[in-house]
């Protein structure tokens, strides 16, 4: 189980080297999705299942589409891939700098820290994460709605970068 | 440093120097700062799980939504700089060079 788990974690690793290399962005934005996928992986293995349902549905249904599709603006006719001269270099890079910092950061296997949130301990019927955001709607309702007046915020400062012709706020679009 | 700790820690540096040196797109820098939230989201999800705080659940999804601000915001800017320069590459944002 905990092979599986660092399995997963290497896959992280190799997921977000594949984004910071700077591909084209199709390219980033696929490496990104596994990245999310493995994360997800990671979270449901300590057992945290609602997260990391969230994490699939907001993050990569909600978020990533959007930037899969506005991967249109950055149109290239030769997309650069990984096996390109200039992206293979950074990623050579970054895989030689993780294995350095590996090798002076991470200590051992660490048996004991791989857990997973108890669901019977205190004869509960749900897990600790589900409850744990249900609270998010009873003691932490102001929490909540002041979330939901950011978000309201920032459609109306969507609009107005994007108002067009000098009667948004950038005078230039 | 713990195997899990040391990956979503290198993950988010690794996406600090992917946002650091990005090369032509601006749409480049935006992902590298989705996966800066994306590891941050993961380190949050398992403070909750590995500590069993289960009230604090809800910040890993205050973040999702904090972070979904952000990233719209980018994209808006985004959109603003194809409108005025008809792409994102940065060498086309060059008004301050030296």
């Amino acid at each position: 189980m905990t092979y599986l788990v660092s399995l997963l974690l290497i896959a992280l690793i190799v997921g977000l080297v594949a984004v910071a290399s700077n591909p084209a962005p199709y390219f980033a934005a696929l490496g990104l999705v596994v990245a999310a996928g493995v994360g997800c992986g990671v979270l449901i293995s300590h057992g945290g299942s609602f997260l990391s349902l969230v994490l699939f549905l907001i993050y990569l249904g909600g978020m990533l589409v959007v930037f899969a599709y506005s991967a249109a603006l950055a149109a290239e006719p030769f997309p650069e891939s990984w096996g390109d001269r200039s992206v293979f270099g950074y990623v050579v890079i970054y895989f030689v700098g993780v294995g350095l910092m590996m090798k002076f950061f991470c200590g051992g296997w660490y048996e004991g820290s791989w857990m997973i949130i108890d669901t019977f301990k205190e004869f509960s019927m749900l897990r600790g994460d589900i409850s744990g955001v249900a609270m998010m709607y009873s003691l932490g309702g102001s929490m909540l709605v002041i979330c939901a007046w950011v978000l309201l915020l920032t459609l109306f400062v969507v609009l107005e970068l994007t108002r067009g012709l000098s009667r948004g706020s950038l005078r230039a679009v | 440093m713990t195997p899990v700790h040391f990956s979503f820690s290198s993950a988010f540096i690794l996406g600090l120097m992917g946002l650091t040196f990005h090369r032509t797109h601006l749409l480049s820098a935006l992902l590298c700062l989705e996966g800066m939230m994306l590891s941050l989201f993961i380190a949050l999800a398992l403070w909750t799980l590995q500590f069993e705080m289960t009230g604090f659940s809800a910040a890993p999804m205050l973040l999702l939504a904090f972070s979904a601000c952000e990233a719209s915001a980018g994209l808006a800017l985004l959109v603003a700089t194809a409108r005025t320069h008809g792409t994102d590459r940065l060498q086309n944002l060059n008004l301050l060079q030296c």
